[in-house]
């Protein structure tokens, strides 16, 4: 009776099994696995085929945990123990299959998380690698544009200074045009690597927002009379006269955003809307919203509008390196702000910022001109600038050297070997040395250091103007800082480079 | 007469162990990754120059510390194959130090080093990672396509005979 009572409380889930040497079982107590008297063990299951070779063991009970067996067509997770005796091996299975069951659940969800994670990490830096890879692919293209561009802006100068037909003319002014389109896809090309490796440095710098919104306003009216379309801009008038910040980023901005809607907008309106957030002590938030009734942008399309060379698949397919909205997101990223869209398909888009800035709290008056002086001087008493080119692009010297010849302003002298730069400038007298910086020998910036620490004055004071294809503002700013008087990052116009001549010439 | 060999089979955890098994064994393969915990046992009767060998093969859970395998796992064992997985760099970056922690539990006794999951990478590039990181294997296999992977076991096979001779 005893035994009956016992059987419920007794733990069914231990099996018990008795072999002999030879795994030969002899006893079993048939709990949960159905073996057959006289068979071997070693039949049952492939488990069992260790038992010969642990007779070496000179242990005399070994355990194995979580051991998976298929009997019979049954699963079962077990701790199995064998234990030697006199008379043969025995050979204790708990069936442990449910334990395990959550053992395994938890073990399953904690791998694929860790896997997950790796693959993730792996993944991440494999982008990096790529966007890294990209960027310094970008700088080196650009970079390589720059020389024959800035050629082929000189020639069209120079061409434009001869007599041609109308129907020369005419089609000098597409070749302008398609020089400006250039210069400007380079720029952009350069302001996303910039942005993407974190080169982009901001300025802070007082500027007159009237006038910036001015120029705005001249740059897109005639663009928008010439396709049909309303184009305004309105201004808060509390917005003071006068802000600091990074005038020609912002301008960056707005351009690209205006351009873009310039853009996908077929009919209707595009406008430029700027409201006062607030303003406290010398600070002020302003919201921009540039509205336009285009085309719009589906809601699937929106994450990937700020993707660097994504152009959205249109009907009509649009013109250019599909960048503008990248530098938009990344610069203003920069300028701790964020762009935000709100599109509906056939109805317009609205892109719109916050941005913080700063204004001065006493009025300011004056601010340096940037009028262009279109007519030079020559030196005091009358002769012609004396300047030594210095650089090594054949095809860069020739257009530079004819296009500055040209303006009757000047003596040139050539040099394409940065190693003897010295000698000239120690033989002869200079007003000005127009120097690359990448030169065979020499670098341009190594010169300027040497001729800076030279002993004699009228040497070390020579101005230095550095022509450059390296246009990342850290570079820009070594070779101001070696010595070199301005920069100008190529390509460059002939206006701007005598612009930037006449400042230091005497 | 058949013999009977034990082979274990280890490495970190979701290298691809009881895929490699399942293709040798039933030519089978599942996209399903289910982890395996304990251990499971199957069997394979192979021919090798005219005998026949049984192999017995102990798919051990994966752990990323080789130290921490149970050593009752290990007994009776005759060889080993170490496999990792070449798309997860984790697998393999120690694997030196892991054969020298299997060579000295398990000592004189034949052993393989698999790379898994081939299908998932270019092959060029993976041999010159493997070199970058000195690491040298014995097989590169898929277990998803088949690639490799009977070979690397009949190789392990041809070892135990060798040795039992």
């Amino acid at each position: 009776m005893l035994n009956n009572y016992k059987a419920a409380y007794t733990n069914k889930n231990i099996h018990f099994v008795f072999v002999n040497y030879e795994g030969i079982i002899q006893e079993s107590d048939q709990l949960f696995i159905d073996f057959k008297i006289g068979d071997s063990i070693l039949n049952a299951h492939p488990f069992f085929e260790c038992l010969p070779s642990l007779k070496e063991v000179s242990e005399e009970e070994i355990t194995f945990n979580c051991v998976h067996l298929n009997i019979a067509d049954k699963d079962y997770n077990c701790d199995i123990k064998i234990a030697s005796k006199k008379e043969g091996v025995l050979i204790v299975i708990t069936d442990l299959t449910e334990h395990y069951a959550e053992y395994q659940k938890i073990a399953q969800s904690r791998n694929e998380s860790i896997i997950n994670n790796e693959l993730i990490v792996l993944k991440n830096s494999e982008l990096e690698e790529r966007e890294r890879f990209k960027n310094s692919f970008i700088q080196n293209f650009s970079h390589e544009l720059r020389n024959p561009l800035t050629s082929i802006i000189s020639i069209t100068n120079i061409i434009g200074d001869t007599q041609l037909t109308n129907e020369q003319r005419r089609m000098l002014d597409f070749l302008k045009e398609s020089n400006n389109n250039l210069k400007l896809m380079l720029e952009d090309i350069l302001s996303i690597s910039m942005i993407n490796s974190g080169k982009l440095q901001l300025e802070s710098k007082y500027f007159n927002f009237p006038q910036l919104l001015e120029l705005l306003k001249f740059t897109y009216q005639t663009r928008a009379e010439n396709k049909g379309l309303d184009f305004t801009i309105t201004s808060d008038v509390k917005i003071p006269e006068f802000l600091e910040g990074d005038r020609l980023r912002l301008f960056q901005v707005l351009t690209n955003l205006l351009d873009n809607a310039f853009k996908y907008t077929l009919n209707g309106s595009i406008s430029l809307n700027i409201s006062l957030n607030q303003k406290r002590a010398n600070k002020i938030s302003l919201h921009f919203a540039i509205s336009d009734s285009g085309i719009g942008i589906a809601k699937k399309d929106l994450p990937f509008i700020f993707i660097s060379f994504n152009q959205l698949e249109t009907i009509e397919k649009h013109n250019g390196t599909g960048l503008g909205l990248a530098i938009v997101k990344g610069m203003l990223e920069q300028m701790e702000s964020n762009i935000k869209v709100q599109s509906k398909l056939d109805k317009g888009t609205v892109f719109s910022f916050d941005l913080g800035l700063k204004f001065p709290i006493h009025p300011i008056t004056d601010l340096p001109s940037n009028s262009n002086t279109k007519a030079y001087k020559l030196k005091e008493e009358g002769g012609k600038y004396k300047i030594l080119l210095v650089e090594d692009d054949a095809r860069l010297q020739t257009t530079l050297f004819k296009s500055l010849i040209d303006t009757e302003y000047f003596y040139i002298d050539l040099i394409s070997d940065g190693a003897k730069v010295m000698e000239e400038v120690v033989n002869d007298t200079y007003d000005m040395i127009l120097m690359d910086v990448n030169l065979p020998n020499l670098n341009g910036d190594q010169i300027t250091k040497t001729i800076r620490e030279f002993p004699f004055k009228n040497i070390k004071k020579i101005p230095i103007i550095g022509l450059t294809a390296n246009a990342f503002e850290t570079n820009i700013n070594s070779y101001l800082k070696i010595g070199m008087n301005a920069v100008l990052s190529k390509p460059f116009d002939q206006e701007n480079l005598l612009e930037t001549m006449f400042k230091f010439l005497k | 007469m058949q013999i009977s060999k034990k082979i274990v089979v280890l490495g970190h955890f979701g290298v691809g162990k009881t895929s490699l098994i399942k293709r040798f064994v039933d030519d089978s393969f599942t996209d399903n990754y289910k982890v395996s915990i304990g251990v499971h046992i199957t069997k394979k009767v192979v021919e090798i120059a005219a005998d026949s060998m049984s192999l017995i093969l102990w798919d051990l859970e994966g752990t990323d510390d080789i130290e921490t395998i149970r050593n009752a796992y290990l007994l009776g064992t005759h060889g080993v194959i170490f496999v990792f997985d070449v798309t997860r760099p984790s697998t393999f970056q120690n694997l030196n130090s892991d054969l020298e922690i299997i060579k000295k539990k398990l000592p004189n006794i034949p052993f393989l080093t698999i790379g898994n999951k081939t299908d998932l990478v270019v092959l060029d590039e993976l041999k010159q990672l493997l070199e970058h990181n000195t690491i040298s294997t014995d097989f590169l296999t898929s277990a998803k396509t088949g690639d490799t992977v009977n070979n690397a076991f009949l190789k392990l096979a041809k070892l135990l005979n060798a040795n039992a001779k």
